[in-house]
């Protein structure tokens, strides 16, 4: 496949079977149509390249910037195709809560503007709805911007009605499935197959899926939040169901372990709530039926979505030498040292001070003579061994006396014969008027 | 009509237990009238100890000042008194107010804007001066140098934090100085050496979001860092309030309200409040246009919960968990909660005048209380009250549950309690109180006036013998109350809110009311 630009190697991705031992229904034909195999990561790439295409050369002739409300892949998308024609772009977003995405963001060059929280003390006549002022600065300088408008924009939908629809059809030999599943966020993509498929068979289903309502699924909306989307209408879907993030996971979990398709959140949801919809259906079916789920991105946008609910599924075992592995009992033995004694013994001994708070905090103030190595860097050290002479003393100070006498006990386990704990910490030392240096 | 959508308060034991003394609750409102505040001091000690454990589980240091502003009672104040808290007083009068309780000068913090009276008791007492800008400073500093006062520690108040990569937008406030003009701050600081001593930096954000608090105080670890540079030893970073409270029991209410109140605003459903209010929402062409203007009613994560939520989270440019921040920085954690620490502490009594139907059907209960004595709507706060019904009226186990509107005692169409459609277990009669939980932050007094003579509320503090927090914590448990109003309760005990001292708390006190007839035991 050679093509001229990399928006030509949009669209046209695969549909794939999902192994029926998997997903354990009996006459029903699951599959999965991979949008995360687009060329930037997501079914997003559809929807960003045919909205923003009439405008991009204006754009680029007339310093325009390409805006959107976004915090994830059609952000992602845009940056991308902005960057093609050497034009700014810039998304505004309630709060990016996953990380990663925040920075995939900054390093495709997008300019990202968060909007603030809730007040806390309510003002209910308030005026300065966040959003209401960043729809009047747009419309109050209409010249600088191309704003695509994803929620409201009918070209998000065409995207999907002329590509993602025709293309399961022709997969399916010219026939439209029994049930569609999609995941509802602007509601581009679900709207646009489900207008495609229904002109090919009135009696397809379609199921839309939401966010339950106290959960956060990235990318899509929740069943109070659909009502705000432009695109949205209820009438598209046949049913309407909510997912939990937990469900999501699960789902993302079985496509990634069993199926061999990395999908995120939103896939996950799909899948299980595609499963969990279905199975009441397939007790009672006799004949074949199909049904296609739509698999939005890929997985490795959500470590940190995934280390936070479920820890579990990243879980890694402690090494030999780490904190972990100290019982109680060895780190109440370890040797402490109050301030007086400790100045006495630095003037005499010379032993060498470690201090172990972070790099910022060591450059304010500290301990005239000390080095400075952070905590973390320090455990990863001992993993290797003891990491300075037997023949030297050492005296390790932290805040407040608690992490650097685990340390301690961790080091004279590890065989170093005089290694002390300053007693309460740089605090105490402070406190007792002990001196401490900005270099 | 469906399931009721309720929406019932989170109450405490302690609230719990008061909730059920109603022969009580009706004796006090027979003897100094509707509406009428209740207080309980007892639950503002509890609160902050509930703060200090945070401080101790991130080793911390520092200090907790009730803001005074989310409520006037002397009470509360003076039950703080009593502990080791400190107290943020906005005004002059709330400065003599806590003087007068019992705050010595060392656990009080001068805040908000300030008028040459404040300033100078504060100066003239030693208070710590939290200060919003240059002209304060100047003006502090002539104030202690004419009158020969002795040094004023102040702490800068910073706003407009700058954040790396992403751009935090904030909303703009009216008050302090932007970090960015710190230094100008400093040479004005070092100008008056012998007036002014800089105790620290610190910021308040109208804000519910921990990543805009969070560029903040990161923002506050490199001004104190900034100050150091200069030669100066300050300590402190005060983060201010604003931590939020959780007003009811139960999310899944909250989350079928707010679904049902925009189906309503969508026209897929009967309306749910007085005239077809939409707090914020409107309907638009088939979609939902604006934004939901309510106090997020149902907070997981709020008071001394949203203060750990915020230490335990990264900084956003260093890294470093903002907590270790804190602690390596050598910085002492000031707060300043007002609606957090005032959580529970108290509720506001309305009886029942007339109940009646409109002309278009609906149901009307008529108070003897106005919008004003009972604020919650000013604040987007929705909460169900809950019917103390009249001596010796039983609960009727038919008739409910009704959706009633709740309208004040004003000549005026606007003046509803709220302007929400509330569920109530059963139809209330004259007679019956509605005892709105949980009212002492800011929705109490703040906003209460005389309109039209109406009488402004009196308040009143309760607490039971033997239950004060620390003997409560001693047990480790709180204490299972009876079920039936009075039996085998620890009776509730009342005075006037300005005869309140933490001594009437022994029995036999001379000046304290004991139970009034029939009531409590
Ligand atoms: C990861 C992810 N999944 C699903 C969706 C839902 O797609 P649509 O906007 O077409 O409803 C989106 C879009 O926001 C998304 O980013």
């Amino acid at each position: 496949m050679r093509l001229d630009s990399i928006t030509d190697a949009i669209g046209d991705t695969p549909l794939v079977r999902v192994d029926p031992a998997v997903h354990g229904l009996r006459h029903i034909d699951l599959y999965a149509k991979l949008e995360m195999l687009n060329p930037f990561g997501s079914v997003k790439d559809r929807a960003a390249w045919h909205m923003v295409r009439p405008g991009l050369t204006a754009a680029a002739d007339g310093h325009r910037t390409v805006v959107e409300l976004s915090s994830g892949n059609t952000a992602k998308a845009l940056s991308l195709l902005a960057g093609l024609y050497g034009v700014p772009f810039k998304t505004v977003t309630n709060r990016i809560r996953v990380p990663e995405m925040r920075d995939l963001l900054l390093l495709l060059g997008a300019e990202v503007e968060e909007l603030p929280g809730q007040t806390e003390c309510l003002d209910p006549t308030s005026t300065d709805d966040p959003l209401t002022l960043f729809h009047q600065e747009l419309t109050g300088s209409a010249d600088g911007y191309v704003y695509t408008d994803q929620y409201y924009n009918a070209r998000n939908t065409e995207a999907h009605a002329a590509g993602t629809g025709p293309e399961i059809v022709a997969d399916l030999d010219g026939r439209a499935p029994d049930h569609f599943v999609a995941c509802v966020g602007t509601a581009g993509s679900s709207s646009g197959v489900a207008r495609v498929l229904r002109e090919h068979d009135p009696g397809v289903h379609v199921l839309g899926l939401v966010a339950h309502k106290a959960d956060f699924i990235p990318g899509i909306r929740t069943i109070d939040e659909v009502q705000g989307v432009g695109l949205f209408d209820p009438a598209t879907y046949d049913t309407i169901e909510t997912v939990t993030a937990d469900e999501a996971i699960e789902g993302m979990v079985t496509l990634a372990r069993r199926c061999g398709m990395p999908a995120g959140p939103t896939g996950g949801a799909a899948y299980t709530g595609a499963v969990r919809h279905l199975r009441t259906l397939d007790a009672e079916l006799t004949e074949r039926r199909t049904a296609v789920f739509i698999v939005c991105d890929r997985i490795e946008s959500y470590l940190s979505y995934v280390r936070q609910r479920r820890p579990d599924l990243l879980g890694r075992p402690a090494h030999r030498n780490s904190l972990a592995t100290l019982t109680e009992a060895e780190a109440a033995a370890a040797t402490g040292i109050g301030t007086e004694d400790a100045e006495r013994w630095i003037a005499q001994d010379e032993p060498l001070v470690v201090d172990l708070r972070s790099p910022f905090s060591y450059a304010a103030l500290h301990i005239d003579g000390s080095v400075n190595i952070v905590d973390e860097l320090f455990a990863e050290l001992l993993q290797g061994g003891l990491p300075f002479s037997k023949s030297r003393p050492v005296l390790l100070a932290c805040p407040v006396g608690e992490q650097s006498a685990r340390y301690a006990a961790l080091l004279t386990r590890m065989g170093h014969p005089d290694v002390r704990s300053l007693a309460g910490g740089i605090i105490a030392w402070r406190d007792a008027g002990a001196p401490l240096v900005r270099e | 009509m469906g399931v009721p959508l309720y929406l019932e308060p989170r109450l405490t034991p302690r609230l719990t237990s008061l909730l059920r003394s109603g022969r009580f609750l009706h004796a006090l409102v027979g003897g100094l009238g509707s509406p009428l505040n209740v207080v309980l001091p007892d639950q503002i000690a509890d609160n902050l100890t509930h703060f200090r454990d945070v401080y101790r589980t991130h080793r911390l240091s520092g200090q907790v000042f009730f803001a005074h502003k989310a409520n006037r009672s002397s009470a509360l104040v003076r039950r703080l008194a009593a502990t080791d808290a400190g107290l943020d007083a906005a005004s002059l009068g709330e400065l003599q107010h806590a003087l007068g309780a019992g705050f010595t000068p060392d656990r009080i913090m001068a805040t908000g804007p300030k008028d040459p009276e404040f300033l100078w008791l504060a100066a003239r007492t030693g208070v710590l001066v939290h200060v919003d800008g240059q002209a304060e400073l100047d003006e502090l500093a002539a104030l202690v140098r004419q009158y020969g006062l002795p040094p004023a520690g102040v702490l800068l108040r910073l706003s407009g934090f700058a954040s790396e990569g992403t751009r935090l937008l904030t909303r703009p406030s009216r008050f302090g100085t932007p970090a960015g003009e710190l230094g100008g701050l400093l040479t004005t600081l070092e100008r008056y050496p012998d007036e002014l001593r800089l105790a620290g930096v610190g910021y308040h954000l109208d804000t519910t979001s921990l990543a805009e608090k969070a560029v903040a105080l990161e923002g506050c670890v490199r001004a104190m860092d900034e100050c150091r540079g200069r030669g100066l030893n300050p300590r402190i970073i005060d983060i201010g309030g604003g931590f939020g409270v959780s007003y009811l029991a139960d999310g899944e209410q909250w989350e079928r309200y707010t679904t049902e109140l925009t189906r309503a605003v969508m026209g897929r459903r009967p309306a749910l409040t007085w005239r077809r209010h939409g707090y914020g929402l409107w309907h638009e062409a088939g979609t939902l246009r604006g934004s939901l203007a309510l106090y997020p009613a149902h907070r997981p994560v709020a008071a001394e919960k949203y203060l750990d939520a915020l230490l335990t989270q990264p900084a956003p440019a260093l890294g470093t968990r903002l907590a270790t921040l804190l602690l390596e920085g050598l910085c002492d954690l000031y707060v300043e909660p007002g609606r957090a620490l005032a959580d529970q502490c108290g509720l506001t009594l309305a009886r029942v005048l007339e109940v009646r139907r409109t002309g278009a059907g609906e149901r009307v209960v008529r108070l003897a209380a106005n919008a004003t004595d009972v604020a919650l709507e000013e604040h987007g706060v929705l909460m169900d009250p809950v019917v103390v019904p009249a001596d010796g009226r039983r609960a009727p186990a038919a008739g409910g549950p009704v959706g009633v509107h709740l309208a004040g005692n004003l000549c005026l169409e606007a003046d509803m309690i709220t302007r929400r459609t509330v569920f109530l277990p059963y139809p209330p009669c004259p007679g019956d109180l509605l005892a709105f939980a949980n009212t002492a932050g800011y929705c109490m007094d703040f906003r209460a006036g005389e309109a039209q003579r109406q009488p402004v509320a009196r308040k009143a503090a309760v607490w039971q013998d033997g239950r004060d927090g620390a003997r409560e914590r001693r047990d480790g448990r709180e204490r299972q109350d009876g079920q039936d109003d009075g039996h085998g309760e620890v009776p509730w005990r009342w005075c006037l809110d300005e005869e309140y001292w933490p001594v009437a708390q022994q029995a036999h006190h001379p000046r304290h009311h004991g139970t009034p007839a029939g009531g409590g035991a």
